[in-house]
């Protein structure tokens, strides 16, 4: 176990923030209710240019070999970071698509259960595997 | 990235299947798809197993895009310019921002590829360079997505007259 950046602190929690702030986008589409416009903008910009920002950065400097990491530990890095990827774009596309149809009132997410479930599994799986291999990597 | 032509609503469908098929646009997406598929496995065989595999395909293939990509924004924005204030316009503009941010920080790390290829030369570390590449390439796949799906469903909503 090695101490935790500082930084890697901050990611950790503030991806709890950033679940909640993505919840709470389908939740108010859901029951119908207007689209927050400016926390959806919010999140997305965080999201890229801290969180991901700063994962992808990390994995960048794992891959250089200066960390020396288990074998496993890497290959769990490796999927987590293509997921993340994955869960942002879903997200900023579908809530783009939630916010144009809202305009015409319809309910993107509400009218798209399967698909939002679906979203809402893959965003949890990646949040919760970051959270998990920070665990692993700093805490246990 | 396509709007339609001078901003018109209720363009024919035939139209928009005519650009999307059009040999520029369809080189642009399979270079693109390369690209993409091209990327996330360097990533994922660079952080597992320290190799990078198809680095020199992604290299040239990102240099042919780049190139390609020039020549249909120039023309797209002579179709669609001025700039206009919709939301598939922001879109496009937010993808053609992150296409520039793709671009030369691939093109950078392309010139570090081929300094280290010579006799002699060491292995350049960039990892911050390599973090934006990686963020830019998720954002111009995020914005390109959303920009193409948003002018699909406005026109789908322009040839429905309940705006559906």
């Amino acid at each position: 176990m090695s101490a935790a950046p500082a930084f890697s602190v901050f990611s950790a929690v503030s991806e709890l923030f950033v679940t909640a702030g993505v919840f709470t986008i389908v939740r108010r589409n859901w029951t119908r209710r207007t689209f927050p416009l400016g926390a959806f903008l919010a999140v997305a910009l965080f999201e890229a240019f801290v969180n991901v920002l700063y994962m992808s950065h990390r994995a960048a400097q794992a891959s250089t070999g200066a960390e020396p990491l288990p074998a496993g530990l890497k290959v769990s890095f490796a999927a987590h970071g293509l997921l993340s990827l994955l869960a942002y774009l879903v997200f900023v596309v579908l809530g783009i698509f939630a916010y144009q149809d809202q305009k015409a009132g319809r309910y993107y997410f509400r009218e798209r259960p399967a698909l939002t479930w679906s979203f809402l599994a893959v965003w949890v799986v990646s949040v919760g595997s970051g959270e998990a291999l920070f665990a692993v990597r700093y805490l246990l | 990235m396509l709007a339609p032509a001078g901003g018109r609503r209720g363009e024919p469908p035939e139209f928009r299947a005519q650009r999307l098929s059009a040999p520029l646009v369809v080189t642009l997406g399979v270079l693109l798809a390369v690209e993409a598929v091209g990327g996330m496995v360097l990533f994922f065989a660079r952080l597992t197993w320290s190799s990078r595999p198809g680095e020199e395909l992604h290299v040239w293939c990102g240099i042919a895009l780049t190139l390609v990509y020039a020549v249909y924004q120039w023309r797209h924005w002579s179709r669609v310019a001025p700039f206009r204030a919709r939301f598939d316009y922001l879109l496009g503009l937010l993808a053609s921002l992150s296409m520039a941010l793709v671009n030369a920080t691939g093109l950078w790390l392309g010139v570090a590829w081929f300094l280290e290829h010579r006799p002699g030369a060491g292995r350049p570390a960039a990892p911050l360079l390599t973090a934006l590449h990686d963020v830019g390439s998720m954002l111009v796949l995020t914005f390109v997505g959303a920009h193409v799906g948003a002018v699909l469903m406005r026109d789908r909503r322009a040839g429905d007259p309940t705006g559906g």
